[in-house]
C-alpha cells in the first residue's frame, strides 16, 4: 500500500510533463483571432503563471511551496495544491476544477455502473450456460457473439440504435428512446426520464464488458468444472444442480469478480467514447474537451481523480479476491 | 507447460515387443496439429491472410486490377452507387471506394500489426527480465507499469499523439501509420509485460528450469532457450487478440479526430467520415464498418483458436 | 415612397430575386409574393439580401420554450474575458451591449437609447443611454456600468483582468468617461471608423454590473462567481442555471426594458455533432440548429430540408477558407509567386462551382471578391471575376515562362513549379479543399502538395511568427465593418500580424487607412470599391468562396431572424412559439 504513494507522483508528474509540452505558447480557451494582440497572449499566460518553468508550475500544482511556507519553511504566499485537496482553478474559466468534477461525476458513475451491472448480470449467466453446453450449437453461437461483441467500433453500433431505436422509431410515430443528453430540459429529476435516457448509452458501453466477461466467466467455468473438488461431489452424489450452482458457480465467479474490481479506473475514463455520441454531460467527455483545449489543471483533476481510483480498484481486488477466495487469505 | 528440451530426454525410449508407441512430438507441433483440427479457427486465419495479401499487394491492385489510385478525386462524380467504373462507388470527393478499402487495409492492418509486434517486443522483454531477475529490478520496472497503467489510456494516447514526440531520428506523427504504432504500443506494452512477468514467475521455479540451472546454464541460454519458448504461447495468443483490439482502438481515435489524417484512408477515418455523408451514400458508411467487424472477428476467432491449441483443457 | 425611392428599389428588388433563385431559400415562395413581401417590407428587409425572417403566421402566443443546439460547451459568462462564439451567442441572450448589429450592418440601439452623435473631428462619441433599464436585482444601469466595463478593457488599474481585448481596445479608446448618469463620452485616438460597429456593438463588450463587480480586485474578477453564474443582468432572459456540458436554462425577464420576451423558457442544449443536432431535430428533441454554435452541416442540407417538421435556411456569413501565396523575397517559395500573372493563373484554374458543389454541396458562395456579398461595401461587378478557365489559365503560365513537356511539372529557367500548401489537421473542408486544389493544379502542370500540420504548434506559428510555408490554408471571419486591413495591410506583415504571407502594396495600404480615417459612408464605399479592384488583380490570397451557414428552425419557431449580419439582441424578444408549449 505505502507503493502507491511514488505511484501518483509518478502518473501526476509524467502526466503534467505531457501536458505542458502539448500546451506550447498558447492561452488555453482562448482562439487566436486577428483582434488578439501578441501583448495580450503574454499578458493572460503571465497572469496565468503559464510563463514559469515547467518544474515550477508542477511544484506549485502540487502545492510543495504553501507547504512549505506553512512550516516557515520559505516565505511568501503560494496557492495551495493538490496535496492539501486544492485541485486548483480550470484555467478556461476560472472556476474550481472540483466544482467541475463532483457535477460531472454521477453523471458519468450513472453510465458506466449502470454498464457494468448489465455487463455482469448478462455475463455470468451466458458463460455459465457456454461452459455447461460446452461444444453445443448454443456454446458455438454465444461464443460467436461475445466475440461479434468486440469486434463493433462503440461509436458506430452507437450510431446505428440511435438510427434504429431513436430516428425510425419516431419516424413511424412509436413511442421511441430519446437520442442524446442525460435528461430532458425544464423537466426537473424525473427517473423515467432519466431512465429513458440511460438505456441506449448503458446498452453500448455494457456491450465490450459484456463479450469479455462472458467469455472470462466460460473459461473461469470451465476450470472449475475440470477441478477435483467439483468431481468429488459429483462422486459423492450430490445433485448436479447443487454442484454447478452452489459449489461451482462461487468458485467460477472469483476471477471474474477481481476483473469487474480492475474495471474500477474505467468507471471514470471508460465512457469517454460513448459520452461524446450521446452527448452525455459526464467526466469522459469533460477531460477530453479540455485536453484539446489545454487546460491543464482541469486534466490533471481528472487524471490525479482517477489515478486515485485505479490505486484504489486495485485494492478493492486485492481485498475482494481475499474474501472470496480463503485460500489466498493464508498465502 | 512441457519443457520441449526436456521432453527429448525424459521419454523412455523403450521398444516394448508389439507395442506401437506414439513417436516423441515437442509440443509445438502438438499444437499445430490441434489448431489445424479447428476448422473454424484455420477459416479465421486464413481470412486475415488473405486480407494482408490484399492490403501487401495494394500498389499492384491499383495499377493492374481496378485502373484507380485512392487519391485521384473526381468533383463531378461524388457519391456514385457501385458501377462498372467504381465497383463499389466513389466517396464525397469522387475517389473510388474499393481501392481506398485496400489502401485503408493496408494502414489499419500496418497499425494493428506493427503494434502488437512492438508491444510484444518491449513488453516482453520487460516481463522476462522482471520476472526472472525478481527482486529490486523487478519491483522498479512493476512500478514504472503500474504508473503507465494508472494514466487512463486515452487521456495518454490523447496527450502522445497531440505532442507528436520524436524518438531519436524518428518524427511520432499520426499522419504515419508506423508511428502511430509505435505511440498505441507505448500505450498498451504495460499490460503484456504483466502477463508476461506472471506467466514467468508460474515457471521460474518448475523442476525442469531448476536442472538446467543445476547443469550450469547461463543466465541467458536459460531466459532464451528454456523460459520464452514456454511464455511464447501466452504472449503469441494475447498478441493475436489484441490485434483486434488495436483495429478498434484506431478508429476510435479517428472519431476523436486525431488518428490517421485524410486523404490517406485508414479504415477508421473512413468510417468516421462517412457518418456525416450517412443520408448521401450508405455503402460509404457499411463497407469500412463491415471490413473492421470481419477483421477483428476472424482475428479474435483465430486467436481463441491458438488458445485452444495450445491449452487444451479450455476448448470446448 | 419618392419615385427616386422606387428606382433604387426596383433595382434592389431586381438583384434580391436574382439572388434568392440562385439561392433557392425559402423555395416554396413564388417571385409573386417577393414583390409583395417587398412592397410590405420595406427597404430594410432587401438591403439585407441575405437575410429575413421565419414566416410568422398567425397571432403572436405567450410562453413556451425553446431548445436550441450547442455542440460546444460555454466558457465563460463574463463577456470581457471570452472569445469564443458560443459563450457570446449565450451571453447575448441575457445581457445587453450598448448596441447590436442590425440586419444591414448598422447599430441597433439596445442599452443605448439612439445612435452615436460623432464629434466633427470625428474622435467624440457621445452614447446616451435609455433610462429606467433595470437590473434584474432591480438596481438601475447607468453610466457608471457602461464605464466600469470599458475600463475592465483599457484602464492600467485592471491589467490584472486577463481580457484578450485589451490590445485591441486601448490601440483606438482614449477614454470612456459618465458625462451624467445616462450619458457616456467615448473620445478616440485617431479617427476610426469601424469605431462604433466594433466596440460599442458587439456580443464583446455586453454591459456588466458594477455593483456586483465593482469591488472585486482585478485578479479577482478572473475567478469570480458571476463567471460561471451570472445572476445579475439586463437581457431579455435571466439565468437559472448551468449544468456543465449539459445544459444552460434561462427564464424570461419580465421586465426587460424592451419588452418582456414571449418565451417563458430557453435552453442550450449542449454536446453532439452535426449528425446529432440533425437527428435530434427530427426527434423534435432540439428546436434550433444555429450556424457557428450547432449548424447542420452542409451535406445533410437536403436530408435536413425533407424533414418536414423543420424549415432550413441556407445563408452566406462572414467566415471562408483561404488560401495564400508566399510574397516574401526572403523565402523559396516566393519565387514561384512573385509575379502576379502567375497567381492569376492558378486562380484561373479552380472550378470554384464544382468546388462550391462537391464541398459544400452548394451551400456556399463562390467569391466575387474579398468583401462578402451581404456588406454594403461590396461591388458585384469588380473584375476580373475568375470564372474557371483552364485554357487561359495553362496560357497565362506559359507566357510567364513557366513551361511543360508534353503535360509533366512545368519549368522555368531550371526551377519545377512545385511547391507544399499546409493547413490544420481535423478540418474536413480545408482538407478536402487542398486534395481539390492539387487535382486542379495538377492538371495544369502545376505540383502541388498537401500537408496537414498542428494548428496551435505549427499553423498558427507560421502564419503570424516564422512564415516558414509555400502557400497556406487557413480559416478566417470579417467583422460587421468592410474593413480588412488585418489581412492586407503591410503594418500586419510584421510578427504576431495575420499578414502571413508578407504582401506589402503601398496604394493598398492608402487605400485601407483612408477607408477607416473618415466617417462618411460613402467616401468609404468608393474606398473599398478599389480596395476590391487592387486585390483582384493583385491576388495575394485568394478567397475561394463565403460558405453558407445552415439555420434549421423546427416549424414552430416563429420570428426568428436570420442573415449574415443580424444579431439576436435584436429580435430575441419577439420570437415565439406557435404551439405556446
Amino acid at each position: 500500500m505505502l507503493a502507491t504513494i511514488p505511484t501518483l507522483f509518478g502518473v501526476t508528474s509524467i502526466s503534467y510533463f505531457l501536458i505542458w509540452v502539448t500546451a506550447g505558447d498558447i492561452v488555453p480557451g482562448v482562439e487566436i483571432n486577428p483582434y488578439i494582440k501578441q501583448e495580450d497572449i503574454d499578458r493572460i499566460r503571465h497572469n496565468l503563471g503559464l510563463d514559469q518553468p515547467f518544474w515550477l508550475q508542477y511544484l506549485n500544482w502540487l502545492g510543495l511551496p504553501n507547504l512549505a511556507q506553512q512550516l516557515h519553511l520559505i516565505g511568501g504566499t503560494w496557492p495551495k495544491g493538490i496535496l492539501e485537496g486544492d485541485f486548483g482553478r480550470s484555467l478556461v474559466d476560472g472556476s474550481p476544477v472540483i466544482d467541475h468534477i463532483v457535477e460531472r461525476l454521477p453523471n458519468t458513475l450513472e453510465l458506466t455502473t449502470t454498464a457494468i451491472l448489465i455487463g455482469v448480470l448478462l455475463a455470468i449467466p451466458l458463460g455459465v450456460t457456454g461452459a455447461l453446453r460446452r461444444g453445443s450449437k448454443i456454446d458455438h453461437a454465444l461464443t460467436a457473439m461475445s466475440v461479434a461483441g468486440v469486434a463493433v467500433p462503440s461509436f458506430w453500433l452507437a450510431l446505428i440504435l440511435v438510427l434504429v431505436f431513436s430516428v425510425q422509431l419516431r419516424a413511424w410515430g412509436l413511442p421511441a428512446l430519446p437520442s442524446s443528453g442525460a435528461y430532458s430540459p425544464l423537466v426537473g429529476f424525473d427517473p423515467l426520464d432519466r431512465l429513458s435516457h440511460l438505456v441506449l448509452p448503458a446498452l453500448v458501453l455494457s456491450f465490450g464488458y459484456l463479450a469479455i466477461w462472458s467469455r472470462f466467466g466460460r473459461s473461469s467455468m470451465l476450470e472449475v468444472l475440470s477441478q477435483d473438488y467439483v468431481r468429488t461431489a459429483r462422486a459423492k452424489g450430490m445433485s448436479e444442480r447443487r454442484v454447478v450452482y452452489i459449489h461451482a458457480l462461487r468458485n467460477a465467479v472469483i476471477p471474474l469478480v477481481t476483473l469487474i474490481g480492475l474495471e474500477l479506473p474505467a468507471l471514470v475514463s471508460g465512457g469517454a467514447v460513448v459520452e461524446i455520441v450521446f452527448g452525455w454531460p459526464g467526466i469522459g467527455r469533460f477531460a477530453l474537451d479540455r485536453a484539446f483545449g489545454h487546460d491543464y489543471t482541469a486534466v490533471m483533476g481528472i487524471v490525479t481523480f482517477a489515478a486515485i481510483l485505479v490505486v484504489l480498484g486495485n485494492l478493492l481486488a486485492d481485498i475482494l479476491y481475499a474474501i472470496l477466495d480463503p485460500r489466498v487469505r493464508y498465502t | 507447460m512441457i519443457d520441449p528440451a526436456a521432453v527429448e530426454v525424459a521419454l523412455p525410449r523403450t521398444d516394448v515387443a508389439g507395442t506401437a508407441f506414439r513417436p516423441a512430438q515437442s509440443y509445438w507441433s502438438e499444437s499445430w496439429e490441434r489448431l489445424r483440427a479447428n476448422r473454424v479457427g484455420m477459416a479465421a486465419g486464413g481470412l486475415v491472410l488473405l486480407m494482408v495479401a490484399i492490403a501487401a499487394a495494394a500498389p499492384l491492385l491499383a495499377a493492374y486490377v481496378v485502373h484507380h489510385n485512392p487519391f485521384g478525386i473526381d468533383l463531378y462524380a461524388t457519391f456514385s452507387p457501385p458501377s462498372g467504373a467504381h465497383w463499389l462507388g466513389t466517396d464525397e470527393d469522387g475517389r473510388d471506394t474499393l481501392i481506398r478499402l485496400v489502401y485503408g487495409a493496408q494502414v489499419t492492418l500496418t497499425v494493428a500489426f506493427l503494434s502488437v509486434t512492438v508491444s510484444l517486443l518491449v513488453g516482453g522483454t520487460v516481463g522476462l527480465i522482471a520476472g526472472f531477475y525478481g527482486g529490486w529490478l523487478d519491483n522498479v520496472l512493476m512500478r514504472f507499469v503500474d504508473i503507465l497503467l494508472s494514466i487512463p489510456a486515452i487521456y495518454l494516447l490523447i496527450l502522445l499523439t497531440i505532442l507528436q514526440p520524436k524518438i531519436g531520428p524518428v518524427q511520432l506523427s499520426t499522419s504515419d501509420p508506423r508511428s502511430l504504432a509505435v505511440i498505441i504500443a507505448i500505450v498498451s506494452w504495460g499490460g503484456l509485460s504483466r502477463l508476461v512477468r506472471g506467466e514467468v514467475l508460474t515457471i521460474k521455479n518448475r523442476d525442469f528450469m531448476l536442472a538446467a540451472r543445476s547443469i550450469g546454464a547461463s543466465d541467458l541460454r536459460l531466459v532464451l532457450r528454456h523460459l520464452l519458448p514456454n511464455v511464447l504461447a501466452v504472449m503469441i495468443v494475447a498478441a493475436s487478440l489484441n490485434v483486434g483490439a488495436i483495429i478498434i482502438t484506431e478508429s476510435i481515435l479517428d472519431f476523436i479526430g486525431l488518428g490517421i489524417q485524410p486523404p490517406t484512408a485508414s479504415w477508421g477515418n473512413m468510417l468516421t467520415n462517412a457518418q456525416t455523408y450517412f443520408y448521401h451514400s450508405v455503402w460509404l458508411v457499411v463497407l469500412p464498418g463491415a471490413l473492421i467487424f470481419i477483421t477483428v472477428l476472424a482475428m479474435n476467432l483465430f486467436g481463441n483458436a491458438l488458445r485452444d491449441a495450445f491449452d487444451p483443457r479450455l476448448k470446448s | 415612397m419618392s419615385q427616386h425611392d422606387d428606382a433604387i428599389g426596383f433595382e434592389q428588388f431586381e438583384r434580391f430575386v436574382e439572388e434568392w433563385s440562385r439561392r433557392d431559400f425559402l423555395r416554396n415562395v413564388g417571385i409573386g409574393t417577393a414583390y409583395l413581401a417587398f412592397l410590405a417590407g420595406g427597404l430594410e428587409f432587401l438591403e439585407a439580401c441575405a437575410g429575413g425572417t421565419s414566416t410568422s403566421s398567425g397571432n403572436v402566443k405567450e410562453g413556451g420554450h425553446i431548445v436550441e443546439a450547442s455542440i460546444a460547451d460555454l466558457k465563460n459568462w463574463n463577456s470581457v474575458l471570452t472569445t469564443d462564439y458560443t459563450s457570446q451567442q449565450m451571453i447575448s441572450m441575457i445581457n445587453d451591449a450598448l448596441y447590436c448589429v442590425d440586419s444591414n450592418g448598422n447599430l441597433f440601439p439596445l442599452v443605448a437609447k439612439d445612435k452615436p452623435q460623432v464629434s466633427s473631428d470625428g474622435l467624440t462619441y457621445t452614447v446616451s443611454l435609455r433610462q429606467g433599464i433595470k437590473w434584474n436585482d432591480g438596481q438601475e444601469l447607468t453610466a457608471d456600468d457602461v464605464v466600469f466595463t470599458y475600463q475592465l478593457m483599457y484602464d492600467p488599474t485592471y491589467t490584472a483582468v486577463n481580457s484578450p481585448r485589451r490590445g485591441d481596445l486601448s490601440q483606438y479608446l482614449e477614454s470612456a468617461t459618465a458625462k451624467d448618469k445616462y450619458t457616456v463620452i467615448f473620445k478616440t485616438k485617431t479617427v476610426y471608423a469601424p469605431f462604433a460597429v466594433i466596440h460599442l456593438a458587439s456580443n464583446n463588450y455586453t454591459i456588466l454590473p458594477k455593483h456586483v463587480l465593482g469591488n472585486l480586485a482585478a485578479a479577482d474578477i478572473n475567478t469570480a462567481s458571476y463567471n460561471s453564474a451570472p445572476t445579475v443582468t439586463c437581457g431579455a432572459f435571466n439565468f437559472v442555471s448551468w449544468e456543465k456540458g449539459s445544459q444552460v436554462t434561462l427564464k424570461k425577464n419580465p421586465n426587460y426594458y424592451r419588452g418582456a420576451p414571449h418565451l417563458d423558457n430557453y435552453v442550450f442544449k449542449i454536446g453532439g455533432t452535426s449528425t446529432t443536432v440533425l437527428n435530434q431535430m427530427k426527434t423534435g428533441e432540439i428546436d434550433i440548429a444555429f450556424p457557428g454554435i450547432g449548424a447542420i452541416d452542409p451535406s445533410q442540407f437536403d436530408a435536413a430540408k425533407s424533414v418536414d417538421t423543420i424549415n432550413v435556411y441556407s445563408y452566406p456569413r462572414l467566415s471562408f477558407d483561404f488560401f495564400a501565396f508566399q510574397l516574401d523575397p526572403a523565402k523559396p517559395a516566393s519565387q514561384l509567386f512573385s509575379d502576379k500573372n502567375v497567381r492569376q493563373a492558378l486562380v484561373y484554374a479552380l472550378d470554384r462551382t464544382a468546388i462550391a458543389h462537391a464541398l459544400y454541396f452548394d451551400q456556399a458562395t463562390v467569391a466575387g471578391t474579398s468583401m462578402p456579398p451581404a456588406s454594403w461595401a461590396y461591388n458585384k461587378d469588380n473584375q476580373p471575376q475568375y470564372k474557371f478557365d483552364k485554357a487561359k489559365a495553362m496560357a497565362m503560365l506559359d507566357a510567364a515562362g513557366w513551361t511543360s513537356s508534353g503535360g509533366s511539372t512545368r519549368t522555368k529557367n531550371g526551377a519545377t513549379f512545385k511547391f507544399t500548401m499546409i493547413t490544420n489537421a481535423g478540418n474536413k473542408v480545408r482538407e478536402n479543399l487542398l486534395v481539390v486544389l492539387q487535382q486542379q493544379w495538377k492538371d495544369i502542370g502545376v505540383d502541388a502538395t498537401p500537408s496537414y500540420v498542428d494548428f496551435n504548434k505549427v499553423l498558427v506559428p507560421a502564419i503570424t511568427d516564422t512564415r516558414n510555408f509555400d502557400m497556406f490554408m487557413v480559416g478566417f471571419i470579417w467583422g460587421p465593418d468592410p474593413d480588412q486591413s488585418a489581412l492586407w495591410h503591410s503594418r500586419n506583415a510584421r510578427k504576431g500580424g495575420f499578414n502571413g504571407m508578407q504582401y506589402k502594396n503601398p496604394d493598398l495600404d492608402k487605400v485601407l487607412d483612408d477607408a477607416v480615417g473618415t466617417l462618411d459612408h460613402n467616401k468609404r464605399k468608393q474606398l473599398y470599391f478599389q480596395m476590391q479592384q487592387i486585390l483582384a488583380e493583385d491576388q495575394p490570397a485568394p478567397i475561394l468562396t463565403f460558405p453558407n451557414g445552415i439555420l434549421g428552425l423546427n416549424k414552430r419557431v416563429q420570428n426568428w431572424q436570420y442573415g449574415t449580419f443580424i444579431q439576436r439582441g435584436a429580435y430575441l424578444k419577439d420570437v415565439f412559439v406557435t404551439d405556446g408549449k
